[in-house]
């Protein structure tokens, strides 16, 4: 360690002002806080000290989503061993789904990274590390069999159209997993959608009899609501889907992380919950079709819903900042989720769009929140001058 | 009544003036700087959009259409006036902008110069005569739904701007490279928005 450090000491007039490598300065900067703890503080303005920096705060994220990425890995075993009839073990289906997914982790970070350290040097500021998330969250919210080109592209897209030209991390009006996921949706709907898609070797290979690759959202879409998985099946997460989305118990343990340090807000993912509730029991009450039969509760496990409630709705980026805006927020994306899966043919699972809605009214209800502080004090002020 | 409220909910929604059609878009990019003037621009056009369509719609109905002036005779029973129709629904959107821009003058100073050049250009709003026209295009049955039409369509493109300039307003502080600031970013983020808004295509009602 002493002499890595020492290391890096020599080097770093290299690639400070004046010297030979002074444009490569913010990845040099990149990597040594990578390394070390950064021991510069800031000099002007006033500035709390606190030991949860950015880099934290990520790794914290990271370590949340390592639950569903480890059953995820499993799950792409598991589900390429129903359709073919294969048998493995525990550990075998891990590494099957572990060398399927590694491919898609490394050109999402390869592809996002670079572009985050290019624009970086081009435009002169330090490298943050909120790619390190959405770099594990993209790959964990598509299928198992997406092309690496598209995903490539899908990043590449994301990172800069959603994110760079707004100034880089913690600029971004909308949530950068979701630009990318919503890229491949629309621009390769047949590879995003289907009932091929989720299980690897599918496309290529005809599975066994009587094995059906469909999620229980699409079962759902195209009118089948007998034969549903079990509550058990939803919840454990032996289903098909995308990577990340299908175990609810890996995704709770997640939460409860995220939760437990308050990295997330429990606002949010409380009132989502109690949306899709709300929405879900109104549609039951009128129940025109079987769709709006379906349990509430059932929406809670079914598709991405868990997920992107925890990982996604509470981004603090694009969440709105005020506190009543948070529980509007929660809400309106557990509506809006349940009115797309059950209203909406065209789709058959609501959440990414959801999320992505709300993230654009989310300065709106901001704004709301904040003009109605204002006038409800200047009320009380009132009042208090009267008296 | 279900009829105006799904043509209500489609024209808010599905078929949104911005971001389904991008009609109106050089008022949408050009006031959506603060929320306030955006909210008084959307009222605007929400006004003159419930008067001007269900007004172009009698006039449509009683005196364009082929056969249409049949009511004044037998003999006017072959008249067809419709090549008049582009003509007649600039001259109510203009009439009908004239009036507004009376009234906010009058009651609201403030708005009226934040507002500027763009409160006289509604006349020529491309949101405004596209509502008129869509009202033809679409041959809607009667008053009812015409009237839930226009004020769908006004409270979508309302909706819109308001949602455009609270984003705006947050960017404020952002560190946008040199040549996208202004308009460029703006519209990068119509886009994004516009994105967003598919969640609603392929409802059918």
């Amino acid at each position: 360690m002493n002499s890595l450090r020492k290391y890096i000491d020599k080097n770093k007039p290299l690639f400070q002002k004046g010297g030979k490598f002074e444009k490569l300065g913010s990845t040099f900067g990149a990597f040594e806080t990578f390394l070390f703890t950064p021991n510069h503080t800031a000099k002007s303005g006033s500035h709390i000290h606190d030991v949860i920096d950015l880099k934290r705060t990520m790794i914290v994220v990271v370590l949340a989503l390592l639950p569903a990425l480890l059953f995820g890995c499993w799950n792409v075993g598991y589900q390429n061993g129903l359709a073919f009839g294969i048998e493995r073990s525990l550990l075998g289906h891990f590494f099957f789904g572990f060398w399927k997914f590694l491919p898609l982790f490394i050109v999402s970070y390869v592809v996002g990274l670079g572009i985050e350290f290019a624009s970086a040097q081009i435009r002169g500021h330090e490298v943050n590390e909120g790619y390190l998330v959405t770099g594990i969250l993209i790959p964990l919210i598509i299928p198992i069999n997406t092309p690496l080109w598209m995903l490539a592209l899908a990043v590449a897209f994301a990172v800069i159209f959603g994110k760079e030209i707004f100034g880089g991390t913690g600029y971004n009006i909308m949530n950068v997993a979701l630009i990318a996921r919503a890229f491949l949706f629309f621009a390769y709907p047949s590879e995003m959608s289907g009932d091929k898609v989720w299980i690897y070797g599918l496309p290529d290979q005809a599975a066994i009899d009587g094995f059906s690759g469909a999620t229980p959202l699409a079962q759902l879409a195209q009118g089948a609501t007998q034969n549903m998985a079990s509550m058990s099946d939803l919840f454990m997460g032996f289903i098909p889907g995308s990577i990340g989305e299908t175990s609810k118990l890996a995704i709770l343990i997640g939460a409860a992380i995220l939760l437990f340090t308050g990295i997330a807000s429990w606002k949010i993912m409380l009132s989502t919950v109690i949306g899709v509730l709300s929405i879900g029991l109104l549609c039951n009450a009128f129940a025109l079709n079987e769709y709006m039969a379906v349990p509430a509760y059932y929406h809670l496990l079914i598709g991405g819903f868990a997920f992107g409630a925890v990982f996604m709705a509470t981004d603090p980026v694009t969440a709105p900042h005020t506190e009543r805006g948070k529980w509007i927020y929660g809400f309106m994306i557990g509506a809006f989720v349940v009115l797309i899966r059950v209203f909406n043919p065209a789709y058959p699972e609501g959440m990414m769009l959801a999320i992505l809605l709300m993230n654009v009214w989310s300065p709106l209800i901001d704004y709301f929140v904040v003009q109605s502080h204002i006038k409800h004090r200047q009320k009380r002020f009132l009042v208090k001058k009267n008296a | 009544m279900q009829e105006m409220i799904n043509i209500f909910v489609k024209s808010v929604f599905i078929d949104n003036m911005i971001f389904a059609f991008f009609l109106g878009m050089c008022s949408f990019l050009a006031v959506s700087k603060t929320v306030k003037t955006s909210i008084g621009l959307g009222a605007a056009v929400i006004f003159v959009q419930i008067i001007t369509v269900p007004v172009n719609y009698l006039l449509l109905e009683y005196v364009m259409k082929p056969g249409a002036l049949s009511w004044l005779g037998e003999s006017f029973k072959d008249v067809d006036l419709s090549f008049l129709s582009f003509m007649i629904y600039i001259a109510t959107i203009a009439a009908m902008t004239q009036l507004v821009e009376m009234v906010i003058e009058k009651f609201s100073p403030s708005l009226y110069n934040s507002l500027g050049i763009f409160l006289p250009l509604i006349a020529v709003n491309c949101a405004i005569l596209g509502g008129s026209l869509f009202m033809e295009q679409r041959e809607y049955e009667n008053i009812g739904q015409v009237l839930s039409w226009g004020l769908g369509s006004g409270f979508g493109w309302a909706l819109a701007i308001v949602s455009l300039a609270a984003v705006r307003e947050k960017m404020k502080y952002n560190h946008i490279p040199a040549p996208l600031k202004g308009i460029g970013i703006t519209f990068i983020v119509t886009g994004l928005m516009s994105l967003a808004f598919m969640s609603f295509m392929g409802i059918t009602l």
